[in-house]
């Protein structure tokens, strides 16, 4: 298995190193050395008032914290894919619970309004 | 040699073209969309060429050089000029300027394969090589900032909190959305406040189009303006076909611009190219094309109850379709006898939102082209009152109908998310170019 | 369990999503102008990626006033470098994978959420408003949609008792995926539109922000961004047909033919999909994902549990 972890990570090193190589041909070397009017943001003519790092309201921050409960759930469904058919219907009857508690965290969350961002 | 290969290649591309539209030349770069050699792009980024079409009012001009130094190297300038040729070589001296009649394609093309090849040089930035405000040296760490969020960094100052509707105070970003954004009607320079993605404050700043200095500018420099047959119907007798062909044409074009907005870029240029020449005789393909339209399920999706106007809130004296898609029945033709031989009755929808005015102004196309068979067909009835049912509305020589729009603006888009707010946008299908200087004061927030 | 050289690896995968990207271009021509009424001959289809190609090689970068420029290099490496890692548990043929792992899928999801991130990356790293715009609303389109690939593709595992594609293959000998699991492969399409932010969900790089994250790029840099794209659509499309379509399963021609051209077919729907819908609203497209798609995914589960009981 870390044979085949090793070939997989070799790929990623290797698309990572091409396509830095790509992105590092059109890149500008000094970032300050580009004539300020050709670095202003594309805003259609304007230049922006401000930079536009700013701390950004996550209207959907809600519905990313049920995400995150469906995750951990996903950690218990791998395994149980595999011992699926030799546990036999106790597994899917478990299973279902499991999902079916969280679909109720689900409708919580729609009927109060978390996945509304307006 | 395999530089020559690569450049020989790129020069075969089709152009990267971004367009800067002035007055009168809005059609023309739209048809510009249907020639496979050209590209027209969304951002300034990823364009080679910089079309500067039609007359820039004065107000404009900086913008337009702003936009032409975001472009990147290899570049260079086409003015498809239309009357003031001065004015064009003040503003970019090293453009290459097509007379109003000339193939702008072939000269696309040409300056294209120059800028790729080396023979042409790339064209150096017209603005000032000044930073916004000087920052080098200046604060505790070198880099202009103050404090944790003070001063002016790298130039600019950080984005300031401020309360929101759900009483978390996080980050306004206010931003002035050019005059050239492409999803925006040209010319209209939107100031927004957006916390997150959604539109706390939106106005629009003063038309450039329409101020007194750019009204006798116009009038020195584009002589032709003011030919498009509502504006002379207001003056002479226009025939019905015309008048009728017109507003279908307008419509279909307008529905284009929408489509591609929305994502789908392959039905827009189906319905550009039906409105390029477009005759009484393409109302089969135009009705199975709006039947199409009307029918598809994501473009429902992705419109349905967006702007939402209703009825009580629009303008007094505003008709034209946005009334008429509120089910408003106000049209300057009923008044018109010469249409009520015809037999005209106006169409409504009800849902006054953005998927009610798409399918208001494809409706409208089809009965105008009906329209335009049967004038055609019977005597030829001819139009001249002070009152024109133009595609916007009601034109008359006093006021036109997207100085009454441009009020609606402020308070429709507050609460909007970005996306909502430019679909709501070009779903009122504004024309800045229209307004007469008469009627400026737009009401700014 | 095989495991193959990197310098086997490398330029397998490398050559498959080149072809794979190139692919794309040509059917994403072909395509549109065919929906536009304008059709393109095949010729000059053909020649048209190369051509722009070439031409992004020639034109310059650009840079904004104070971008973090290392992450604004990094992030279509990641991106598309997790494309490369989906595909290489990707079987072309029986015994032909470039990694042959027991837990295949894990992998396959882990590679969909760091692309999440590069994306992320990439629209923060210009300090432009809208770039920032598409950064946000891709984060909650992604998220949305994460789900639903990891739930389909357990669903596949099931009746194969194992993470490994190649026993989902494998598994699909007596009946294809598609069939007995009918929900799996359009909730699929749904997540390939989604990982490769194509045409109804390219939230991200919409015609509302300019061109999105990708606005600010030119050159190679939009290059390496276009390429991660397709990229990721040639990896998605390939899972999909080794999950749902058989994989290299099928009469008469050899395995890895029949692997091509299902991952093309999936290709040219994902690609006309793209010309046919139009752009999700974010907001309604994060309801319908919890509300409606999450639900068929359970639904897509239980139908595949009920059948894989003895």
């Amino acid at each position: 298995m870390f044979a085949a972890l090793g070939t997989v990570l070799a790929v990623v090193l290797a698309a990572v190193a091409a396509l830095l190589a790509l992105r590092w041909l059109g890149s500008v070397t000094d970032p300050q050395q580009v004539p300020p009017p050709e670095a202003v943001p594309v805003l259609g003519g304007h230049p922006p008032p401000t930079h536009a790092w700013s701390r950004f309201h996550l209207r959907y921050y809600p519905m990313t914290l049920v995400f995150i409960a469906f995750e951990m759930e996903m950690m218990f469904m791998y395994p149980w894919a595999v011992v699926y058919v030799q546990e036999g219907m106790k597994a899917l009857v478990e299973m279902g619970m499991f999902l079916g508690i969280l679909s109720l965290g689900v409708l919580y969350a729609w009927r109060e309004g978390a996945l509304r961002w307006q | 040699m395999a530089v020559r290969f690569l450049t020989g290649a790129a020069a075969r591309a089709p152009v990267p073209v971004f367009p800067v539209v002035g007055g009168g030349a809005r059609d023309g770069v739209e048809e510009l969309r249907l020639c496979p050699g050209i590209d027209v792009v969304a951002s300034p980024r990823a364009a080679t060429v910089l079309l500067v079409a039609g007359w820039l009012p004065a107000a404009l001009r900086p913008a337009a050089a702003q936009v032409h130094d975001q472009l990147p190297h290899p570049r260079a300038t086409v003015c498809w000029a239309r009357g003031d040729l001065a004015a064009a070589a003040e503003t970019f001296p090293a453009a290459t300027v097509v007379p109003p009649d000339g193939d702008v394609v072939a000269v696309l093309k040409r300056v294209h394969r120059g800028l790729v090849t080396g023979e042409r040089d790339s064209e150096a930035s017209l603005l000032p090589h000044e930073p916004p405000s000087p920052w080098k040296g200046v604060g505790p760490h070198g880099q202009g900032g103050e404090g944790m969020m003070g001063g002016r960094p790298y130039g600019r100052p950080m984005p300031m909190t401020g309360p929101d509707r759900d009483g978390l105070a996080l980050d306004r970003l206010p931003l002035r959305v050019g005059p050239f954004f492409p999803a925006l009607p040209a010319g209209l320079v939107l100031d927004v406040v957006l916390q997150g993605d959604v539109v706390q404050e939106a106005s629009i700043a003063a038309n450039a189009f329409a101020d007194a200095a750019a009204a006798a500018e116009r009038a020195a420099v584009a002589p032709g303006f003011g030919d498009d047959p509502f504006r002379r119907a207001l003056r002479e007798p226009v025939g019905v076909p015309l008048l009728e062909l017109a507003r279908a044409g307008h419509h279909l074009r307008w529905a284009a611009a929408t489509l591609r907005l929305h994502g789908l870029r392959a039905a827009a240029l189906r319905t550009l190219s039906l409105a390029v020449g477009l005759t009484s005789d393409a109302l089969p393909r135009l009705a199975a094309l709006r039947r199409r339209l009307e029918r598809d399920p994501t473009l429902r999706w992705a419109t349905r109850g967006v702007g939402r106007v209703s009825a009580a809130q629009l303008p007094a004296g505003l008709g034209g379709p946005v009334a008429r898609a509120a089910g408003v029945v106000r049209d300057a033709r009923l008044d018109d006898p010469a249409y009520a031989d015809l037999g005209f009755r106006p169409v409504t929808h009800d849902g006054a939102d953005a998927w009610a005015r798409f399918r208001q102004r494809l409706g409208e196309a089809e009965q105008s082209l009906r329209l335009a068979q049967a004038a055609q067909s019977g005597a030829p009835a001819s139009v001249a009152r002070d009152r024109v049912e133009s595609p916007q509305g009601e034109l008359s020589t006093a006021s036109a109908p997207s100085g009454l729009l441009l009020g609606l603006v402020g308070d429709l888009l507050a609460g909007m998310e970005w996306g909502d707010a430019v679909a709501t946008i070009a779903s009122l299908d504004f024309d800045l170019e229209a307004q007469p200087a008469a009627q400026v004061g737009v009401t700014l927030r | 369990m095989s495991a193959v050289a990197p310098w086997v690896a490398v330029p397998a995968v490398g050559g498959a999503l080149v072809a794979g990207v190139y692919a794309t271009g040509v059917l994403d021509a072909l395509a549109g102008r065919r929906r536009a009424g304008r059709p393109l001959a095949v010729g000059d289809a053909l020649s048209l990626p190369w051509r722009r190609a070439c031409l992004l090689l020639v034109q310059r970068g650009v840079s904004t006033e104070r971008p973090d420029a290392s992450a604004w290099m990094l992030a279509p490496a990641l991106y598309g470098a997790m494309a490369a890692a989906a595909l290489t548990v990707v079987p072309l043929s029986e015994g032909r994978v470039v990694a042959d792992l027991r837990t295949g899928i894990v992998v396959w999801g882990a590679a969909e959420m760091l692309a999440m991130v590069g994306v992320y990356l990439h629209g923060w790293s210009p300090n432009s408003a809208f770039p920032l715009l598409g950064a946000y609303r891709f984060v909650a389109q992604a998220v949305s949609f994460e789900l639903l690939s990891m739930f389909v593709l357990i669903a596949a595992a099931l009746p194969a008792r194992s993470l490994q594609v190649t026993r989902i293959v494998e598994s699909q000998e007596s009946l294809w995926n598609v069939l007995r699991q009918p929900l799996g492969l359009p909730l699929f399409v749904v997540v390939t539109l989604g990982v490769a932010f194509w045409g109804p969900l390219n939230l991200p790089d919409g015609d509302d922000l300019a061109g999105g994250t990708g606005a600010e790029l030119s050159g190679p840099a939009r290059l390496a961004w276009e390429g991660s794209r397709a990229a990721w659509l040639v990896a998605a499309s390939a899972m999909g047909a080794a999950a749902f379509l058989g994989g290299w399963l099928g009469p008469w021609l050899p395995g890895p033919l029949w692997m091509v051209l299902k991952t093309l077919a999936l290709l040219t729907v994902t690609v006309w999909l793209g010309h046919r819908a139009a752009r999700v609203r974010p907001e309604r497209f994060v309801v319908s994902a919890w509300t409606v798609l999450l639900p068929l995914a359970f639904l897509d589960l239980v139908v595949a549990g009920v059948q894989a009981l003895p």
